[in-house]
């Protein structure tokens, strides 16, 4: 499923014999040389930054993830601005503000000009989705499109500094020049940088969404956004606390592979492979050992640097004929139920809520993850798109909001794969509906290298699906208490209005004094409501199939209302003494 | 009129039970119900014994407190009370005139007591079937729509009328035609010759067909309302006429046909002073193409509709002779039904001096 673009065709063909020879150390200069500034243009799709309202989006993604990551590594609560102004046609001006720890002269550079320099590179924890691409990336693409330095304004614990900066794309080198000390006291930092050929656009991919669903995931962040149109709109702080550190977590035997591993074992310090596997992997012990003692070809003795390709594929394959206790969970760092109800409360508004952190579980048998999900129904709920409802999916990976590739995403087939009239949702796709589901993992299962969707993995797709069953359940309940107060109170009126031209004619038939009958009447109609009420509480529905019953039966009944309203009823009967008019 | 009188007097006690009875039902507390016979395929039989469609047993609940019924509830109460105005002002109204007698809204609300006559007529028969009486006892008429003509006296109220000098546009039927109201003089013809169209009722009448022919001749332009059939039967039990019956070669035709003999399954509950079991089927057949070497270009094909209909009427009990079976079966393998115009196609005259003449000397009627 990796969308990753194949290798250009013309790679493959053979190349015309030279007459003049070149050496090794010439191609491989002139191949870093060109590296990496070839390698970003090549690969600008697979980065994420080509299409214009993507690259947009992107770039704000970018520096908005470095900001969130910055401030909780330094437990601020972060507080974020984000600025884009028109510079002219498909011209932009992106400032992005925080109030994290701010950066130093040394740490400046590599943040914003030294592409593949992150540190997350290749660790396993929970991480929002970004590879050390991020904000470097933008200052590069700033840099190809405008040819202007990246400004940067940043405050450390002891000076506040301002620098511009660019990269040397021969050697992949951040250059900062035109540092000049500042007096004012600031702390966190202000990058600011220009970009051509992109387009602003207010849709379901544009910046504006994509802050939204952030401040929505990240509920400790106090979010403030100002479009071209000058418009400021500022997602408000729900949750006062910075969330815990996500732990780094020793891969699992099952949820590792052969590059990885052979990448591990080049860099242990163990001397023996089985000391290395013991004190690398998570729940490696004695007896797995001699089980993989007994499959491979080697000693276990043999020192891991020394492991080849095959040798490690043995290791692999061994691992998969092996029992290991499943991988611990403790280290996902979900949102939490409470923290994503505050949330969705304060920016979709919704009507009703329910949110779900389901238990931790574990996919490929090696790669724990967690699922947390809600249904936000009716109020603000839904997005409409010119005048029509349409079902929000809100999808996210550790927090990070995937807005692209929505077609593909594992999540858009767990919400499609609901049959949503069982929980009293009709017409799912113009519902007044938020969905909303958060994937946590070490390891999510991207797609591709896009990172805009998750793979449609048979164990996650189902988790996510059985976290949906449960929110929609509780909004069910709540549909359906919803339609029965509707539907007694559409009861009642009817009941009542027709009371009263009921006792009118009886009386008049009877020659009686019509109000005492229809005092009766009404007495006799608020009774058989109430007992309705009586009978609707004890036969609370629990299981979908109680559910999916109440729900036919109360649009029965609303049926019936209506029909009882005067609406016309076709005469099933046969046509016949047609001459009476 | 002493008779009426008593009568009304009747019809009224059984119109303020049905008042009375809901009335108990508020003062015990329990949810108001009245119950009513079903009036549908479901709940009808054919009475050997009379030869008419008879009106079964089973009877439905309509409750007040049932909230697909409630609106139903309110207008029977309502078509009761107003019938018994009708009745005190010893007044003959017709059942669009109780429609909009009954019609208004309903305070508070932008909604009507009735919507639609649609809405009130059903509720006349239910009230007609669950107290056994009759329309014209309920005081309540249908719009004449029925003509006849021929060699018959009849006195209407004070006024004496020649059937054989109405002209071209014939008597206007009644729509209470009981003896009370009028009154048969004179009668001089041999057989009635009832005619499902309008059309060509007038082209028999402008050939004073009924005068050739000693006879009366009656239509009741499409199916026929209770005044006509009311007459016939009277005609046939109080002079032994015998009824023919000249109708389209189509199921509409041969369905109004029915009507007419035994009855509709609507009015089931009075069939036995409504239809006439004696009548017969004189014409258009489908075997008449080829007796009467009528030219295939003006049959018509049947479509689905009638298809549809044919097999209703093969099922329903009072159809199940043989020959109304092989009848039915024929039409299906020519696949053509035939109007009475189509005969016209043979001369204008064709109908009247060639077809009628052979079809009663022959005596070829289907029952």
């Amino acid at each position: 499923m990796a969308k990753t673009p194949d290798a250009p065709e013309k790679a493959v063909k053979p190349v015309p014999a030279k007459t003049e020879t070149v050496t090794a150390d010439e191609l491989a200069k002139e191949f870093r040389e060109h590296s990496v500034a070839e390698f970003f243009k090549k690969n600008k799709q697979m980065l994420g930054l080509s299409g214009k309202t993507k690259a947009l989006t992107t770039i704000v993604h970018e520096y908005v993830t470095n900001s969130l990551d910055a401030c909780e590594n330094a437990n601020i609560l972060p507080d974020i601005d984000v600025q884009i102004t028109e510079l002219g046609d498909e011209y932009y001006e992106i400032t992005s503000t925080d109030n994290g720890p701010g950066l130093t002269k040394e740490t400046v550079g590599k943040a914003f000009g030294q592409l593949l320099a992150g540190t997350k590179f290749h660790r396993l924890m929970q991480m929002r989705g970004q590879q050390g691409i991020g904000a470097s990336g933008c200052s590069m693409l700033s840099q190809m499109t405008t040819g202007k330095e990246v400004k940067v304004v940043t405050g450390n614990s002891h000076e506040v500094f301002s620098c511009d900066l660019s990269i040397d794309t021969k050697y992949n080198q951040p250059k900062v020049s035109n540092i000049v000390h500042l007096t004012k006291k600031f702390r966190g930092t202000i990058v600011k940088a220009q970009f051509k050929e992109m387009k602003y656009i207010n849709n379901e991919q544009g910046p504006l969404e994509y802050l939204r669903r952030t401040a929505i995931a990240n509920p400790h962040a106090k979010i403030t956004f100002t479009d071209p149109a000058g418009q400021t709109i500022v997602f408000e702080r729900t949750v006062k606390k910075v969330p815990d550190k996500p732990e780094e977590v020793q891969p699992h035997p099952r949820g590792i592979t052969v590059d990885e591993l052979l990448n591990m074992a080049k860099a242990t310090p163990s001397r023996k492979t089985n000391s290395f596997l013991k004190t690398e992997l998570d729940r490696m012990g004695d007896t797995a050992l001699k089980e993989i003692e007994k499959q491979v070809s080697f000693d276990l003795n043999k020192d891991p640097r020394q492991l080849s390709w095959k040798e490690i594929e043995e290791i692999i394959k061994a691992f998969k004929t092996i029992q290991f206790i499943a991988p611990r969970t403790d280290t996902l760092r979900p949102i939490g139920e409470e923290q994503v109800e505050k949330s969705l409360k304060s920016i979709v508004e919704p009507e009703f809520l329910s949110v779900i952190t389901r238990k931790p579980s574990v996919f490929s048998g090696g790669y724990p993850f967690q699922v947390e999900a809600a249904i936000a129904y009716g109020g603000k709920a839904g997005r409409k798109i010119g005048e029509e409802m349409r079902m929000e999916i809100m999808r996210f990976a550790n927090r990070a909001p995937l807005l692209f590739d929505t077609g593909g995403c594992g999540i858009t087939e767990a919400v499609k794969s609901i049959d949503w009239k069982r929980y009293g949702i009709r017409d799912a796709e113009t519902a007044p509906v938020t969905i909303f589901v958060n994937l946590i993992s070490v390891h999510i299962p991207y797609t591709g290298a896009g990172k805009q969707s998750i793979s449609n993995d048979e164990e996650v797709v189902e988790e996510i699906r059985l976290s949906l069953m449960d929110v929609g359940r509780r909004t069910a309940r709540y549909i359906i208490g919803k339609e029965r107060e509707k539907l007694k109170q559409e009861k009642k009126r009817i009941y009542m209005k027709y009371a009263v031209e009921v006792a009118i004619a009886v009386g008049e038939l009877t020659e009686k004094d019509p109000k005492p009958i229809e005092h009766k009447l009404l007495d006799i109609v608020s009774k058989r409501l109430k007992l309705d009420e009586q009978q609707e509480k004890e036969l609370e529905a629990e299981s979908d199939e109680e559910l999916e019953k109440e729900i036919a039966r109360l649009s029965k009944q609303e049926k019936e209302a209506n029909m009882g309203k005067g609406a016309k009823k076709k005469k099933g009967e046969e046509a016949e003494e047609g001459g009476e008019e | 009129m002493v008779d009426t009188k008593t009568k009304d007097k009747e019809v009224i006690k059984k119109l303020e039970g049905l008042g009375n009875q809901i009335i108990q039902q508020i003062n015990k507390g329990d949810s108001p119900t009245v119950e009513l016979p079903v009036r549908s395929l479901g709940n009808i039989y054919f009475d050997q014994k009379s030869r008419t469609i008879k009106l079964g047993d089973k009877v439905s609940e309509r409750q007040f407190l049932n909230i697909a019924h409630t609106r139903k509830f309110m207008q029977t109460a309502l078509v009761a009370n107003e019938i018994k105005k009708v009745i005190n002002q010893s007044a003959t109204v017709s059942i669009r005139d109780l429609y909009y007698a009954l019609k208004h809204t309903i305070e508070g609300t932008q909604e009507n007591t009735f919507e639609n006559q649609s809405e009130s007529d059903p509720l006349i028969e239910d009230l007609e079937a669950s107290l056994n009486l009759l329309r014209e006892e309920l005081h309540l008429a249908a719009s004449a729509k029925g003509i006849i003509a021929g060699n018959m006296v009849v006195k209407d109220g004070n006024d004496t009328i020649d059937l054989s000098k109405m002209g071209s546009g014939g008597w206007s039927v009644p729509s209470n035609v009981e003896e009370d109201r009028v009154e048969i003089k004179k009668m001089d013809a041999s057989y009635v010759l009832f005619i499902e169209k309008d059309a060509v009722w007038r082209r028999f009448n402008e050939d004073r067909f009924w005068q050739k022919n000693d006879c009366i001749i009656i239509t009741g332009r499409g199916q026929a309302a209770r005044g006509e059939r009311r007459l016939v039967q009277r005609l046939n039990r109080e002079h032994k006429l015998p009824i023919y019956a000249l109708m389209d070669a189509d199921p509409w035709g041969m369905y109004i046909y029915s009507v007419i003999k035994q009855g509709s399954i609507s009015l089931s509950y009075s069939e036995e002073k409504l239809a006439t079991p004696d009548t017969k089927y004189i014409g258009l057949t489908v075997g008449d193409v080829d007796k009467f070497k009528i030219p295939k270009e003006v049959t018509i094909k049947l479509n689905q509709l009638d298809l549809k209909r044919l097999s209703e009427l093969q099922s329903y009990e009072w159809f199940k002779h043989k020959k109304w079976q092989a009848e039915f079966d024929l039409m299906r393998e020519k696949n053509i039904k035939m109007e009475l115009e189509a005969l016209s196609k043979k001369g204008i005259r064709f109908i009247t001096e060639e077809y009628l003449p052979r079809k009663i000397k022959d005596e070829d009627f289907l029952p």
